[in-house]
């Protein structure tokens, strides 16, 4: 009875989303009178799966766990078959158990923290939609529905990091952020089509099964592009710096994304891989490596930090860091137990910063003085290993040059060949309709004339072919046939006219007798 | 009587009443020819209640000795391929008569002449011998010049006239085609069936011959490039009603007649199917480019009427089902198309007195209705998806396709060029900096947004719920094409 509901774990917050925003578009709930019934429907939409899982945890000691429940499929092309499943062993449960408590919990806090701001029913909505995301994520059965809460939890992450969006460096940190977390994403997908086209299929119980029949090679590569999202996702060195800059949004949003649950989720996708990896001693040797040099990064660099936030968040992301070399050193279950642990710890720690904040005054912490004394690993930690430089300088703008060129040569060759109108008539139509009322601007009025390579040739064949029907078909046929009916018709009368005189009757006759005769 | 020859009486039974009545009385007169009109339209279509869309062969037959000297009879039917020709001439009739309220100049004559047509044109559609079918053929002439020539444009007498010479050049060869045939026939028939029993085991050279007669007659109505010269002088200078007629039904004689004609001679048009795909194809584009160019837009509309009958064409040369079915579809989607969007810019005429595409502009602000309905039909023009156009087209495109391949592709060059001059139209007409001129318009009125909306919810319901219509010419249709082996 209870398997059966478990559809409704994730379903119910994102619902909880819609109607939150349904209602702000309706503009029921505007306000502050608005704000109760807003965080109610939120957190009773978290509430309710909470207490479901609660109930699944109980029946869980007693009895085995559910495992895998499929609830049909969603689509099915060929062989491709995705399914509407859900894993519920004893990993899956209990952090689907703990990913509703924390989000119950932020959401609890974020009533009295948002009071008042102006967009306090726009953060509930993104928050439940987080919370719906997560919760896909941690109890999907397969590959892609994980995506899915995968995705729609960068989204909301997106929308939480630009939550401010009046201020500029919140729309440019919440964009690097989701670009950054898009490489990822090509990993997990790569990760999906390859186990489709290897393992038979995504579902996470097949691949695990699958994985054991395949040669390593498929493995590795198929592994490659989940370590890739997971490292992305859990912010480990080299992909480190989007997570510093999305500290930008509200604290009880960091709480959750950074400090607690999104940081983790690519932990979670790596111990849920397990069988995968299992199979491939490389990918954990990398993967241990990166986490290591993550935690070390993570350990230095937070030592320098002024600000209780970053501090916070790189103390989180050297933890995370060790998780992966747990990972690496093959204990995937004392990096669950960790994990675990972890969020607990540290989504207190974030609700609790602000607070901290206003009992402690005074000038910030130092560095201890054995890093001060090492100016080169000092500068290093401040600078954050010029990390984000890097990314700058090898990736943003080679393909910002490029970028550049091929706009360039789209508006100086492509434009002119195709014809179109050039951008700066397209960029501001409303400044040129004006124009154009005013009789400026450029009107072409004569109909009949292309623009561009196609438009000219047009021109050019259009004009030929009317030449053909002027000359030829209209005047030649149609009205010569006219004029030659016209010409021949006066002729007749002519010979009529002649005919109708008597001399010429007579000649007439007198010749017929000259031929009877 | 049966039904058939009611509905072919029935308009001819108005023209006499309206004949009876005294001139000045022109409400009357009007009121006559429309329930007359409406009349007819309803017979036709509730021929659909009995149709029987699973037999392929004629239906309603009706068989009286005329002539038996001659072989001629009085044999009327229909098939899949008449039956959607009927309901699509009485459809536009009604409508022409509809629109025809600005006609203030003798009106009882007009009327009387356009009762007449309908009833020439219903019989060419329903006509099951040669002889009868040439005699409607030739009726179709009268009342039509006489309708240029009195109640046309500024250059009405030049374009009646040519319109007649070409009609009766082309009519001659048709002539001595049909000649040909009766005389072939062991009985002397003029009969459809039997002359279509002796004609199929003709050598394949004698009946290139006699096809070749019934292309020139048949295509100068369709018209096919070159001998469309009479069009868009007759389309520019008839006024809008009977271009409604003219374009929406008098070109679907042309095709229908080569349908009938390519029944008739297998052989014939197996062996010519190459130089009726290429007149397709050059009419296609030689027509939209054409159109491209012209900034009258009633001459803009003739000329897409030869592009878009270029279809058609290529529908039937293809003889396969995709592309018969394509045929008649483009033929009922044209009709409505083109029917439309003469309606609507002759409306607009009367209220400009401009047909200059330059002189029109922002007029989706002073007349929401005309812009609405007059961009669907331009865009069904195009042959978008959800219109009839879309179907026809894509029909035509698959038929031309599998006996073709790639050369259909200048098909699709086709619809290039006329999305190209149907947005132009569409964004010169509707769009831009308002005109001093064109703020007082009044838009559509009662009885023309009738008559307008009629056409274009065809033109949409067809293009959403296909499937009547084409069940309606499917067994016909796939009976003609297995002729073929195809």
């Amino acid at each position: 009875m209870l398997h059966s509901l478990v559809w409704l774990i994730p379903l119910l917050p994102l619902l909880a989303a819609g109607w939150i925003g349904l209602s702000m578009v309706v503009g029921w709930q505007a306000g502050e009178p608005g704000e109760r019934a807003t965080a109610r429907v939120a957190m009773v939409a978290v509430l309710m799966p909470l207490l479901l899982l609660l109930l699944l945890d109980i029946s869980a000691l007693f009895r085995a766990a559910p495992g895998q429940l499929v609830f049909g499929s969603w689509l099915a092309s060929g062989d491709y078959r995705i399914l509407i499943s859900f894993t519920l062993d004893a990993f899956g449960l209990s952090m689907a158990t703990l990913v509703a408590l924390i989000c119950l919990l932020t959401l609890a806090f974020s009533v009295d923290y948002m009071h008042r701001e102006a967009g306090f029913q726009r953060f509930f909505m993104i928050l439940s939609l987080f919370s719906a995301a997560m919760l896909l994520l941690v109890t999907a059965g397969n590959a892609v529905l994980a995506f899915i809460g995968w995705e729609l939890a960068g989204v909301s992450s997106y929308l939480l990091i630009g939550y401010v969006y009046e201020r500029k460096t919140a729309g440019a940190n919440a964009t690097r952020a989701f670009v950054t977390n898009k490489i990822g994403d090509t990993g997990f997908i790569l990760g999906i089509a390859l186990g489709f086209l290897w393992l038979g299929g995504v579902e996470w119980p097949q691949m695990a099964t699958g994985s054991g029949e395949v040669e390593p090679l498929f493995n590795g590569l198929i592994g490659l592009g989940f370590l890739l999202a997971a490292l992305v996702k859990s912010a480990q060195v080299p992909f480190t710096p989007w997570i510093s800059r999305a500290l930008e949004g509200p604290t009880p949003s960091s709480a959750v994304f950074y400090g607690s649950l999104m940081v983790h989720a690519g932990v979670f996708l790596v111990i849920r891989l397990e069988p995968l990896f299992a199979q491939v001693q490389a990918l954990l040797i990398l993967a241990g490596l990166l986490g290591l040099m993550t935690a070390l990064y993570g350990w230095l660099v937070g030592l320098v930090q002024t600000d209780i936030k970053s501090a916070l968040i790189f103390a989180t992301i050297a933890q995370v860091g060790l998780m992966f070399l747990e990972c690496g050193l093959g204990w995937f279950e004392l990096a669950a137990w960790h994990l675990a642990l972890h969020a607990a710890w540290r989504s207190y720690q974030f609700l609790h910063a602000p607070a901290l904040l206003q009992l402690l005054s005074g000038p910030g912490p130092c560095a201890p003085a054995w890093l001060r004394r090492r100016t080169r690993l000092h500068a290093a930690a401040v600078q954050r290993f010029w990390l984000d430089a890097m990314a700058d300088w090898l990736l943003l703008r080679p393909t910002h040059a490029l970028a550049q060129d091929l706009q360039d040569f789209d508006q100086r060759v492509v434009t002119r060949m195709v014809g179109l109108p050039d951008q700066a008539g397209n960029l501001n139509s409303l400044a040129r309709w004006e124009a154009l009322r005013q009789g400026r601007g450029d009107v072409d009025t004569a109909v009949g004339h292309g623009r561009g390579m196609a438009g000219r040739l047009m021109e050019w064949l259009a004009k030929v072919l009317y030449w053909f029907e002027e000359h030829l078909v209209l005047q030649g046929a149609g009205e010569g046939l006219k004029r030659a009916i016209d010409l021949l018709g006066g002729y007749l009368k002519r010979i009529e006219e002649l005919l109708g005189q008597p001399r010429y009757l007579l000649l007439l006759i007198m010749a017929t007798f000259a031929v009877i005769i | 009587m049966g039904i058939l020859t009611l509905l072919l009486m029935l308009p001819l039974f108005g023209a006499a009443l309206v004949a009876a009545m005294p001139s000045d009385s022109e409400r009357a007169i009007r009121s006559i020819a429309l329930v007359t009109g409406l009349l007819t339209l309803a017979i036709a279509w509730g021929l659909l209640l009995s149709f029987d869309v699973q037999l392929h062969g004629m239906q309603f037959a009706e068989i009286h000795r005329w002539n038996p000297r001659m072989g001629t009879s009085f044999a009327l039917g229909v098939d899949g391929f008449s039956l959607p020709m009927v309901l699509l001439a009485t459809l536009l009739s009604f409508v022409a008569i509809l629109a025809s309220g600005n006609i203030r100049q003798s009106t009882k004559i007009y009327y009387l002449l356009m009762l007449v047509l309908e009833a020439a044109m219903l019989g060419v559609f329903l006509a099951q011998d040669w002889a009868l079918f040439y005699v409607f053929w030739e009726l179709t002439l009268i009342p039509l010049f006489f309708l240029i020539d009195r109640w046309g444009g500024a250059n009405r007498h030049g374009a009646a006239l040519n319109f007649f010479l070409y009609t009766m050049g082309g009519s001659v060869f048709l002539l001595i085609s049909l000649l040909v045939l009766f005389d072939i026939v062991p009985g002397h028939s003029f009969s459809m069936a039997e002359i279509a029993k002796v004609a199929a085991a003709l050598p394949e050279q004698t009946q290139v011959l006699i096809f070749l007669g019934f292309l020139l007659g048949f295509g100068v109505k369709m018209p096919i490039f070159p001998i469309h010269g009479w069009l868009p002088l007759a389309h520019v200078e008839a006024p809008s009603p009977v271009s409604i007629l003219l374009s929406g039904i008098l070109l679907k004689m042309g095709s229908y007649g080569l349908i009938r004609a390519t029944g008739t001679l297998p052989d014939g048009v197996s062996a010519l199917q190459g130089v009726l795909i290429a007149l397709a194809l050059v009419s296609l584009i030689y027509g939209g480019l054409l159109a491209w160019r012209q900034s009258d837009l009633k001459a803009m509309i003739a000329y897409s009427s030869v592009s878009h009958m270029g279809v058609v064409l290529v529908g039937i040369a293809a003889l396969n089902v995709a592309g018969l079915t394509g045929a008649v579809m483009q033929m009922v989607a044209h009709g409505l198309v083109a029917g439309a969007l003469f309606l609507l810019i002759g409306l607009m005429y009367e209220r400009t007195h401009t047909r200059n595409i330059d002189d029109y502009s922002s007029l989706v602000r002073v007349t929401p209705r005309f812009a609405v309905l007059t961009t669907l039909a331009f865009v069904a023009a195009v042959s978008l998806p959800g219109t009839v156009g879309f179907i026809a087209e894509l029909h035509a495109l698959i038929g031309g396709f599998q006996r073709w391949g790639w050369l259909v592709l200048l098909l699709s060059l086709g619809v290039m060029i006329s999305a190209a001059y149907a947005i132009r139209t569409v964004g010169r007409l509707f769009t831009g900096p308002v005109s001093a001129r064109m703020r007082h318009i009044p838009d559509l009125r009662g009885v023309e947004m009738v008559a307008a909306s009629v056409l274009t919810a065809g033109i949409v319901l067809l293009g959403l719920f296909p499937a009547p219509a084409l069940r309606l010419v499917s067994a016909s249709v796939s009976h003609f094409s297995s002729v073929f082996g195809v």
